[in-house]
C-alpha cells in the first residue's frame, strides 16, 4: 500500500505545473551560466588567477567543464533548496487547501504511512533534482568547455586537482548535495504539516535557510556553539570533498548531522501528522 | 701627474672589467646561440603559499630567436620571468651594460658574477644579477629584479646538455605577493576559522626538471601557433 501511494503521490509531483518551474528553472540557470562562461569565462578565471599573474603564469586548460561544473555547483546549492521546497513544501498543506485530505485520509493506509508515502515521493523528486544538476553541470559542461584538471577557488588559496581524481569527488559531491537538499525537502515538509496552504511552508524553509546562514557567516563568538549543528553549516560539505588532505571527519561529521535533521524532521512531521485533526 | 696616472689607471681597470663582463656573457651566448630549436619534457614540481598543485608534466618547445611553447595536458604552473626571456636579454649585447662583480662558488663551481643593467628606460628587467663559470661558460644562477614580478632567483644544473648551455634542472625561487580570493568567487562558508595570515616576502619555489632534449632536429613554426 505505501508504494502504491508513492507511485500516486509522484504522479501528483509529475502532473503539478510548479513541479517543472523547478526543474525549468534549473535548466534556465544552467545555461545562462554556461552561455556566460562560454562568452567571457576567460575574464572570470583571469579574475581568479589575477593575485598571481604578476609572478606566475598558468598553462594548460584552466577553463574546462570540471570547473564550470564546479562553479555551477557552488552558485546554485544555494538557489537549489528554494525549488526543492517549492514542490515538497505542498505535498501535506496543498492537500488541506484543495480539500483533499480528508478524503485521503480515508483510503487504507496510516497517517504514517501517507507521510511515508509523500516523503518517499519527494526524496524521489530531490534525487532526480540533484542528478539533473549533475547532469547539466557535468556532462554538458564538459561536452561544452572539454575536461581538465581542476582549480578549486576558496579563500586560502587555490587547490589544483588532477583530472583523473576528480571523477569519484563530483559523484561523492553529490550524493553529499543531495543529502542537504533531502533535509531541505524534509524540513519544508515538516512546515507542511503545520500549515494550512503551500506559501507558508515555502516562505518558511527560505526563511529559516536564509537565517541559519547568516549565522553561520556572521564571525561572531555567540553562535559559535550553535553553528556546527546548523544544517546549513553542513550544506555546503559537499566542497569539502574537494579538499585536499580529505577531510574524512569533517565530512563524516556533516553526513551524519544532516541524517539526523531528516530523521528529526520527518519524526516531527510524522507525531503532528498523526494528531492532526483533519476536518477540512 | 700621480692623481692623473691613478685615475687613468682606474678607468682601464674598469675598461678591462667591463670587456671581462661582456666576454663572459659572451661566451655564455655563443653556446646558447648553437641551439635553433629544442623540444624536452619536463616535469613542474611547484611549492607555492596559497596554492596546492600536483606536480605537472609538460612538454617545452623553443625555436629561435624567441618562439617558445609549454604545452601541459593538465594545469602547470610556471615562473612568469626568468624561463625563455632571459637569454633573448642577454643576447642582445646592445641593450645593456654588464659590470663585473665577486667571485661565487655556487654548488661547487667557481663562478664570477656579471651585473647586467639595461639600457632601455621601460626595461621590464630592473636588474639581472648572473652567474657565470668562466671554465665551462655556463649560467648557474641569476638573481632578477623586474617591475612587475619582484625578485626571481634562478639555480641551474646541468647534465648532458652542457654544450648547448641547456640545464637539465632549474629551481626558481618567486615572490607571491598577498592573495585576495573574493568571498562571493569562493563562497567556502565552512572555512572562516582556517583562514591562512598572509606573511611579508613569502616565497614561492618552482622546479622544472628537463629531460629527453630533443637539439636541433627541426620544429614546425604550426606549433608555436595559439590553439
Amino acid at each position: 500500500m505505501l508504494l502504491k501511494n508513492t507511485y500516486n503521490e509522484l504522479l501528483k509531483i509529475a502532473t503539478k505545473i510548479r513541479s517543472y518551474i523547478g526543474i525549468g528553472a534549473l535548466t534556465l540557470l544552467i545555461f545562462i551560466v554556461l552561455f556566460a562562461m562560454k562568452a567571457d569565462g576567460k575574464s572570470y578565471v583571469g579574475f581568479v588567477t589575477a593575485s598571481f599573474e604578476q609572478t606566475l603564469s598558468f598553462n594548460g586548460k584552466i577553463l574546462n567543464g570540471n570547473l564550470i561544473a564546479f562553479i555551477i555547483m557552488q552558485m546554485l546549492i544555494v538557489h537549489v533548496p528554494l525549488l526543492i521546497a517549492l514542490v515538497t513544501g505542498d505535498l501535506l498543506s496543498g492537500e488541506e487547501a484543495s480539500g483533499t485530505i480528508r478524503m485521503l485520509a480515508t483510503k487504507p493506509i496510516s497517517r504514517t504511512g501517507i507521510v511515508l508515502s509523500k516523503w518517499i515521493a519527494a526524496t524521489i523528486y530531490t534525487f532526480i533534482m540533484t542528478l539533473w544538476l549533475g547532469f547539466l553541470s557535468l556532462f554538458v559542461a564538459k561536452w561544452m568547455f572539454g575536461t581538465g584538471d581542476l582549480i578549486v577557488l576558496n579563500s586560502n588559496g587555490l587547490l589544483i586537482l588532477p583530472e583523473a581524481d576528480l571523477a569519484w569527488r563530483f559523484g561523492a559531491s553529490l550524493l553529499v548535495a543531495f543529502l542537504a537538499l533531502w533535509t531541505v525537502a524534509t524540513l519544508a515538509m515538516a512546515f507542511s504539516a503545520f500549515a494550512k496552504n503551500s506559501v507558508g511552508p515555502i516562505v518558511s524553509t527560505m526563511s529559516v535557510i536564509i537565517l541559519f546562514t547568516i549565522i553561520g557567516t556572521l564571525d561572531v563568538s555567540v553562535f559559535d556553539s550553535i553553528k556546527p549543528f546548523m544544517f546549513t553549516t553542513h550544506m555546503a560539505a559537499w566542497r569539502s570533498l574537494f579538499d585536499d588532505p580529505f577531510p574524512t571527519g569533517e565530512i563524516i561529521e556533516s553526513v551524519v548531522i544532516l541524517t539526523a535533521h531528516i530523521a528529526g524532521l520527518l519524526l516531527i512531521t510524522l507525531v503532528r501528522f498523526n494528531k492532526k485533526d483533519i476536518t477540512s | 701627474m700621480r692623481i692623473f696616472l691613478f685615475l687613468l689607471g682606474l678607468s682601464c681597470l674598469g675598461y678591462v672589467n667591463a670587456q671581462t663582463a661582456d666576454a663572459l656573457i659572451q661566451s655564455v651566448v655563443a653556446k646558447i646561440n648553437t641551439v635553433n630549436d629544442y623540444k624536452a619534457e619536463l616535469q613542474i614540481k611547484a611549492a607555492i603559499p596559497f596554492i596546492k598543485v600536483p606536480i605537472a608534466d609538460a612538454t617545452i618547445y623553443y625555436k629561435k630567436t624567441d618562439k617558445f611553447k609549454v604545452e601541459s595536458k593538465g594545469i602547470a604552473i610556471l615562473p612568469k620571468q626568468g624561463l625563455s626571456d632571459l637569454t633573448g636579454f642577454l643576447s642582445n649585447t646592445k641593450s645593456y651594460s654588464a659590470i663585473l662583480g665577486e667571485d661565487k662558488t655556487i654548488n661547487e663551481h667557481k663562478t664570477k658574477l656579471v651585473s647586467v643593467l639595461p639600457s632601455a628606460e621601460n626595461s621590464e628587467i630592473i636588474l639581472a644579477k648572473v652567474y657565470i663559470s668562466p671554465t665551462d661558460a655556463l649560467i648557474y644562477r641569476t638573481v632578477l629584479t623586474t617591475k612587475s614580478s619582484g625578485t626571481v632567483s634562478i639555480d641551474y644544473e646541468y647534465n648532458h646538455n652542457k654544450q648547448y648551455a641547456l640545464p637539465s634542472k632549474l629551481t626558481f625561487n618567486v615572490d607571491i605577493k598577498k592573495f585576495k580570493m573574493p568571498k562571493s568567487v569562493a563562497s567556502d562558508i565552512r572555512n572562516n576559522d582556517k583562514k591562512k595570515k598572509y606573511k611579508e616576502n613569502e616565497k614561492g619555489t618552482i622546479v622544472l626538471v628537463f629531460t629527453s632534449y630533443e637539439v636541433n632536429k627541426g620544429l614546425s613554426d604550426a606549433i608555436f601557433k595559439e590553439d
